[in-house]
């Protein structure tokens, strides 16, 4: 063995060289994205039956050129989904989702109504944005986004 | 016998020794019976030693055999001392690129754990990252994206029946 292969600085090059490669690789990992998607009916009159929003959608909400003024919670499932892991979640007996883990934070969401599919929205959903889907002359929208 | 004699003994045999010393030590075996012995006992001993092992022969006689070895010696020995010069070059190049390349690795490091360019990264990726897809027949999307509240809209609707759409404010559609 040549004792230059050992020289302090190529120990401390290939030091510093498997550091970053660890540090990237971790970094570069997904992690399992937590959702939360919601079935909320929007409407122009307060509703007594049902659970509200929360202020941090409703103001999310308000801000989109919906025309309704009001919005309660009629469903809500929470999920797990490892990084290309599908789930499919079934919000009411018309309006089922689809959701898919693509890694890096991008979700690609299908919209079903009636268990046919009626689109499919892929986008990067960070903690603290929310992706509002809705289709047809419903009164209903679909809510997913990152669990704090 | 003296130890001259047997050395004389020994060169004779060796066939060192001039012609006309040669003559008399030959007619002094002949005449000296343990001189004669001596030679006999030579004689037995390299007949011995030139079957065990081969019998090497210089081409030149040893002082000079030995004085080639000490004058190649002598000649290689300033050489050897002599430590090998340094270029600039050659040292900036030995340290210069290990430093710039540690320096390049920590940069690096310091750009993936604090995350410096990842805004401008984000920005442009969030601008490019929604994909719409209406799978109805005369099916259309519409997209509202609000950047300040992080919120996108995606309405499906039937282009048939463009009423069924939400009311969105045409100057707000992207």
């Amino acid at each position: 063995m040549n004792a230059k292969m050992f020289s302090p600085v190529r120990l401390i090059c290939a030091t510093l060289f498997f550091f970053l490669l660890a540090g990237v690789t971790a970094h570069a990992a997904d992690k399992p994205l937590k959702l939360e998607a919601q079935l909320v009916l929007g409407s122009n009159e307060v509703q007594t039956n049902g659970k509200p929003v929360s202020a941090q959608i409703e103001k999310k909400l308000k801000h989109l050129p919906l025309k309704w003024q009001h919005y309660s919670v009629v469903n809500a499932q929470q999920f797990t989904l490892a990084k290309d892991e599908t789930k499919d979640v079934s919000l009411s007996g018309e309006c089922q989702i689809s959701v898919k883990d693509l890694g890096g934070e991008r979700v690609k969401l299908t919209l079903k109504g009636n268990g046919q599919n009626v689109g499919n929205i892929t986008q990067t959903l960070k903690k603290g944005q929310a992706l509002v889907a809705g289709a047809g002359t419903g009164n209903t929208i679909v809510v997913l986004r990152q669990v704090d | 016998m003296t130890h001259e004699q047997q050395l004389k003994l020994q060169a004779f045999l060796d066939g060192e020794l001039p012609e006309r010393e040669a003559r008399e030590i030959l007619s002094w075996t002949q005449r000296d019976g343990a001189a004669a012995a001596l030679l006999a006992e030579l004689k037995n001993t390299r007949a011995a030693m030139s079957k065990v092992g081969p019998h090497l022969s210089l081409p030149e006689s040893r002082e000079f055999f030995w004085s080639k070895i000490e004058r190649e010696i002598q000649r290689r020995e300033p050489v050897a001392a002599t430590a090998p010069e340094v270029s600039i070059f050659a040292a900036l190049r030995r340290w210069l690129l290990p430093a710039v390349a540690v320096g390049a690795l920590v940069i690096a490091g310091m750009i993936a754990h604090f995350n410096v360019p990842k805004a401008a990264v984000e920005t442009v990726a969030d601008a490019d990252t929604l994909n719409v897809e209406s799978t109805l027949a005369n099916a259309d999307a519409t997209t509202y994206r609000d950047a300040s509240e992080g919120t996108t809209l995606v309405w499906f609707s039937s282009t048939a029946d463009d009423s069924a759409a939400p009311d969105i404010k045409p100057s707000a559609i992207n």
